[in-house]
């Protein structure tokens, strides 16, 4: 081979193998390799397999901070890290310029949110959602941040939200 | 001349490719000085910014000066001064120390390979051979500088990186101190005074952005390991010695072909094409860097002989030619770390955000008791604060495992889960930083598609 074409030939290869590289990965996933992204509070997900306590609870606590969320207009994600601990609370009201009592407010929401979200879920009885509604559209900044860290809580100690409905809990409740 | 040709040479190629060396040799250590001087990424660049900027304007006046007092002369001071700054970067426990250290070592490093230059054709008995062994040397010394700075830092210390170079300067002056002395007593130049020509500027400008694409690389590429995946330092210099590995298959390819603007540009494309592929990794895994690593490698053994020897072509004298290879070269290295620095500063910040994120989305939707997420949440945000700025490594929160086989198994798949976010928000923060150095290593082809044709 004549030195023009091995030079040639050199650079055909290099592009090949440039092409070939990039390609394959390209194919792996390469330009969507990245953490997953946040979804929006505001849209509606459905519970999956609303079957269980822990369940139930798990999936009330996602509604609570999806509703809370969307009235504050930040993700899911960055609530429950700002409700973590007081400290992150704290950031998160500086960095947002979020008061005590509009927190309280986008809790209470989100609270309610997700005995909608339970009770079309057929997780709770409309007999027992309603007075839990209007219980926790009442409750105080801490206790309400308290639930949404801890939904178990607010089955476990219903009786506490519900007062004359407690004797109805045990047949709503699956 | 006393000394023998061999030792000589070998001690001329040995000085090339020990200063060379330097300008990559802390890349594996910045981890751990930034660590150890507690400074910021920003800062800890400056430990190789700083000797490469110095080369780059300390090289043509240091082969201006070979010229005029005899390059035996100024290598071996050069060598000297490299050697005697090396021990102060050794001992320097603040940043400012060791970036004034690296200066100093990097104007004895300038005096001594430009000088060296100046040395070789009369020791080899050629030119052109002399430019080629020079040009190799210095390829050879910029792709090992990493792994051995990593082997160093791991089994030693990074202080050790530097101390190990005073005892190999000082052995590579020795040959050269024959030169020196014949020079003093004699008053003779190695070389008649001659004319310089004007630097070739294509193949110049060609090699400093080539120079920037591979500085980008392994700077990149280093970092990635270390802070983003989380390696010690010998792992990650055993994973990037694939680059100097592929490097002397390269130089194999090179000696195939001789044309030096074909090789040239197809080192330019191998090296881009790597970068790209480093872009693009489909998943943290070191086995898969190492593909690109192997394209990089072949690439900068090509390009940067290549460029070298069409810069020196034809030209006298050859040490101020030299001298201008090393200036566009190390100005190079300069460009492409202030051009990535910033960028992926700013990308690890924005990344840790989303990785952040999205680890909380896992574990809101991880079957883990609600108690246990509580828990882990708070331990995560604490060991997030403890690292701020960085990566985090979240492993740790995670101890101890619940003793309940199934909800064991349910942490277990939600460390997995959120390793694999992190993972992919390092891997990913470095994207746009590779991209970019793969582009400017494209645009290399620009100035070598309008060198002239010098066939070598």
């Amino acid at each position: 081979m004549n030195p023009a074409a091995r030079g040639q030939l050199l650079i055909l290869v290099s592009v090949a193998a440039s092409l070939l590289l990039i390609g394959v990965y390209l194919a792996a996933g390469g330009s969507s390799y990245e953490p997953a992204k946040t979804q929006d509070p505001c849209k509606h997900r459905p519970w999956r397999n609303p079957e269980g306590l822990q369940e139930i609870i798990q999936q009330f606590t996602l509604s609570a901070l999806d509703g809370a969320a969307c009235e504050l207009g930040v993700s899911r994600e960055t609530l429950a890290q700002a409700l973590a601990t007081p400290e992150s609370r704290e950031r998160f009201t500086r960095r947002y310029g979020i008061g005590d009592a509009e927190l309280a407010r986008a809790i209470r929401a989100g609270l309610v949110r997700a005995v909608d979200d339970a009770e079309a879920a057929g997780a709770l009885s409309p007999l027992v959602a309603g007075p839990l509604r209007s219980t926790l559209r009442e409750i105080p900044l801490e206790r309400a941040i308290e639930l949404i860290n801890d939904a178990e809580s607010i089955f476990e100690q219903a009786q506490s939200f519900l007062g004359p409905a407690q004797s109805l809990l045990e047949q709503f409740l699956p | 001349m006393s000394a023998a040709p061999k030792p000589r040479v070998a001690a001329l190629v040995l000085a090339v490719g020990l200063v060379l060396a330097d300008s990559s040799i802390v890349v594996l250590a910045l981890p751990e000085i930034y660590r150890e001087l507690d400074t910021s990424v920003a800062g800890v660049t400056w430990v190789l910014v700083s000797f490469n900027l110095v080369m780059a304007l300390a090289a043509v006046p240091a082969a201006h000066l070979a010229r005029r007092v005899g390059p035996g002369r100024t290598a071996a001071v050069g060598l000297a001064v490299f050697a005697g700054a090396g021990l102060a970067c050794g001992a320097a426990d603040q940043l400012g120390t060791l970036v004034a250290a690296r200066c100093v070592q990097a104007v004895g490093g300038a005096a001594a390979v430009t000088a060296v230059l100046e040395l070789l054709p009369a020791t080899v008995g050629s030119e052109q051979r002399a430019a080629g062994l020079w040009a190799v040397a210095g390829a050879t010394g910029a792709a090992l500088g990493p792994a051995i700075g990593g082997l160093l830092t791991e089994l030693v210390s990074w202080q050790s990186i530097f101390l190990v170079q005073v005892p190999i300067a000082l052995a590579a002056a020795v040959p050269i101190l024959a030169v020196a002395r014949h020079e003093a007593a004699t008053g003779v130049l190695s070389a008649e005074l001659r004319r310089t020509g004007r630097p070739h500027v294509s193949a110049n400008l060609a090699l400093a952005m080539v120079s920037a694409a591979i500085a980008g690389a392994l700077f990149l590429l280093v970092l990635l390991l270390i802070e983003g995946w989380r390696l010690s330092p010998i792992g990650a210099a055993i994973v990037v010695s694939a680059m100097p590995l592929a490097a002397l298959a390269g130089t194999r390819l090179g000696d195939w072909v001789p044309s030096a603007r074909a090789r040239a540009a197809a080192g330019a494309i191998f090296v881009s094409g790597g970068l790209g592929g480093l872009a693009l990794l489909p998943k943290a895994t070191v086995a898969l860097t190492l593909p690109p690593q192997i394209m990089v490698g072949v690439g900068l053994a090509l390009v940067l002989s290549a460029l070298t020897e069409t810069a020196l072509a034809g030209r006298a004298p050859q040490a101020i030619h030299g001298g201008w290879t090393i200036s566009a070269r190390h100005a190079g290295v300069v460009i492409g770390l202030l051009a990535v620095t910033p960028i992926f500063t700013h990308d690890i910040a924005e990344q840790r955000k989303d990785a952040i994120d999205a680890g909380t989305a896992v574990i809101l939707d991880s079957r883990v008791p609600p108690l246990t997420k509580i828990g882990l949440a708070q331990k995560i945000e604490s060991r997030l604060e403890e690292e701020r700025g960085k990566v985090p490594t979240i492993g740790s929160a995670f101890e101890p495992l619940p003793e309940d086989p199934e909800e064991r198994d349910q942490v277990v798949q939600l460390r997995e889960e959120l390793q694999d976010q992190l993972d992919r928000a390092a891997t990913h923060a470095f994207s746009p930083s590779f991209a970019i150095a793969a582009l400017i290593g494209l645009l290399a082809l620009l100035p070598i598609g309008l060198a002239r044709r010098v066939e070598l």
